[in-house]
């Protein structure tokens, strides 16, 4: 039995100084502490920057036969699917403390509680920056053998390329703070992921198909111009968070009829995206009991 | 210190704290009791501000737990062995709680020595016992080296050295000065380690007293328990003597108004045979059910049935 001796004689106080107020940056690296303390945190972001490259690479080679072949066309394929590593890390940080009880010794640390908010966010932030900076590595080398094959040597830094990694690395990082926001509103991991699942894939799908049932598929064909109700589609889907994704990774207008953003905009369509569930989530920890 | 004041707690049209008001005092060990849903947790979550009192206060040698500059250092607490999160290790978890206060890294493995997690603290706390999480739990109170410790069914699942060890700290933490506020339901052990006893029930205050005071008004605190061959002589002779006799089966008396030696002396004068004669002694148990006799909320057995009948049947 590993606990049969008991400590006996050791006093209370032996190495104590003056402890001092807790402040961000002491609760953020308390946050941060934590996050590396779990495994869930390392297997998601090693599956994202992982997954980002075998996909990009699975891209590329299926495209590589093309007669235009550009491979840096392809470079962002698989991240733009690797979002989701992110919005579940966020996630699993945003109610990490609730669906575990670690809550109550968590608050009664820092009874002021929006900072431990702040600092998930922070830390979040830090890592899936780290995290998508990576994967952004990883698809770059998952382009290099179908370019090879064509003996293309890709063009990093021209036609707006490194833009469109910059977006993507921003994208992820917006991505694992929806995820905070959400999982900190609503505190218990199955709800919270599927609210997420629902805003980032479903609901762009659900407006996709609504606008393809409204409208005539040939209509547009026909008369040369795009329907209003397309447009009118494509302008919400523009607003979702995957659109002002896409916009990010791939400046310049995205759909038909749809506004082009600019990268500044779609960045504030996210930071409004992460803003809608973070503010209630906020008052909701600063007001309400913590049981 | 922890004073309470008046304090209030109601859900909706609940209310599970009910105008409480105690001062746990500095320097002594006070016992907190009560009934399942009595309302010792959210009592304690009240005081330490993760729920807001309707009305009333709670208090920490003066200030509010929100107010408190280095909380951990000013209060230790244990609410629930399961404030952990499972993934993560013992070391982990007690580190980043220290990391929020700047608390050096040799405090806590300080903390880990003194409630004996060496062997176990890399691994991760989903793996743990009930009663390794208890000395997590401790562990996590006393980092901060807090003035006031606040513990929560601190021996719960604990073996029968982790019960000692907890009551040897409890006295010790005392000693030195701190005030330590602790709930159990485990009436010896809190009889042998708290100075004083807050019971409350229903959200209110049932008693605040010394342990002494509250062992005293148990109904079997001075009671004289004779057993005779001349039990009708006897109880006549000593309700002479102005002596409370309660009669019972097999020629016992119970006695009260009346010392061991007047009794001893009595049956001598009348010539009763005393077959047993003891000086009966209250418990914390017994005082506990007597006042929260009216307050029990989760009752077993058949809800019109008073609690306290098998008590008496026994007495």
């Amino acid at each position: 039995m590993i606990m049969s001796s008991a400590p006996t004689g050791t006093t209370v106080a032996e190495s104590v100084g003056a402890y001092s107020a807790p402040t961000l940056r002491r609760i953020v690296a308390a946050e941060w502490t934590k996050l590396l303390g779990l495994r869930s945190p390392i297997v998601i972001g090693l599956a994202t920057v992982v997954g980002a490259g075998l996909l990009t690479y699975l891209s590329a080679n299926a495209s590589s036969g093309d007669p235009g072949f550009d491979p840096t066309a392809g470079l962002l394929d698989g991240m733009s699917v690797a979002f989701i590593g992110p919005l579940v890390l966020g996630v699993l940080v945003g109610t990490g403390e609730f669906s575990t009880g670690a809550f109550r010794s968590t608050f009664a640390a820092v009874p002021r509680r929006l900072p431990v908010l702040a600092a998930q966010a922070i830390v979040t932030a830090g890592f899936v920056f780290l995290m998508a900076v990576l994967a952004a590595g990883t698809s770059v080398l998952g382009i290099l053998p179908a370019a090879a094959s064509r003996n293309i040597t890709p063009d990093l830094f021209g036609d707006g390329t490194p833009q469109g990694l910059l977006g993507a690395v921003s994208f992820h990082v917006a991505m694992g703070l929806l995820g905070v926001a959400i999982g900190a509103l609503l505190r218990r991991p199955v709800p919270a992921l599927v609210t997420a699942i629902v805003l980032m894939l479903i609901l762009p799908l659900v407006a996709v198909l609504a606008a393809d049932l409204t409208t005539d598929p040939l209509a547009a064909s026909r008369s040369g111009t795009v329907s209003a109700q397309t447009a009118a589609v494509n302008t919400v889907v523009t607003f979702t968070p995957i659109g002002a994704g896409s916009t990010l990774m791939a400046p310049g207008p995205s759909a038909e009829g749809g506004p082009d953003l600019g990268s500044w905009g779609a960045l504030l369509v996210l930071a409004a995206w992460v803003a809608l569930p973070l503010v209630p989530a906020a008052f909701r920890l600063r007001r309400r009991d913590l049981v | 210190m922890i004073q309470v004041e008046a304090l209030t707690k109601r859900y909706g049209s609940t209310t599970a704290v009910d105008g409480l008001s105690f001062t746990a005092q500095s320097g002594m060990v006070t016992g907190f009791l009560g009934p399942n849903g009595a309302g010792k947790s959210t009592t304690m979550r009240l005081i330490l501000g993760l729920e807001r009192a309707t009305a009333g206060s709670a208090t920490i040698d003066g200030q509010r737990y929100a107010d408190l500059t280095a909380p951990l250092h000013a209060v230790g607490a244990m609410l629930d062995a399961r404030s952990v999160h499972p993934g993560r290790t013992a070391f982990r978890h007690l580190l980043a709680l220290a990391r929020t206060h700047g608390i050096p890294r040799s405090r806590v493995h300080e903390v880990i020595g003194m409630t004996g997690l060496e062997s176990v603290a890399g691994k991760r706390v989903k793996g743990f016992s009930l009663g390794m999480g208890q000395r997590l739990g401790i562990a996590g109170a006393l980092l901060g080296d807090p003035g006031t410790l606040i513990l929560d069914e601190p021996v719960n699942g604990l073996d029968p050295d982790g019960v000692m060890w907890v009551r040897g700290l409890v006295r010790d933490l005392a000693a030195q000065g701190r005030t330590v506020f602790l709930s159990s339901h485990l009436m010896h052990e809190l009889a042998l380690c708290a100075d004083r006893v807050v019971i409350i029930g229903r959200g209110r205050l049932l008693a605040d007293a010394s342990m002494q005071d509250i062992i005293d008004q148990s109904e079997r605190a001075g009671l004289i328990r004779v057993r005779t061959t001349e039990p009708d002589l006897l109880a006549q002779a000593l309700s002479q003597l102005g002596a409370e006799v309660i009669p019972q089966e097999n020629g016992v008396l119970h006695v009260r108004r009346a010392s061991l030696e007047q009794v001893g002396a009595v049956a001598g004068r009348v010539q009763a045979t005393v077959l047993e004669l003891a000086a009966e002694v209250g418990s914390l148990e017994e005082a506990y059910l007597q006042l929260t006799a009216d307050s029990v909320q989760y009752r077993a057995g058949h809800p019109a049935a008073p609690v306290s009948s098998s008590a008496e049947g026994s007495r």
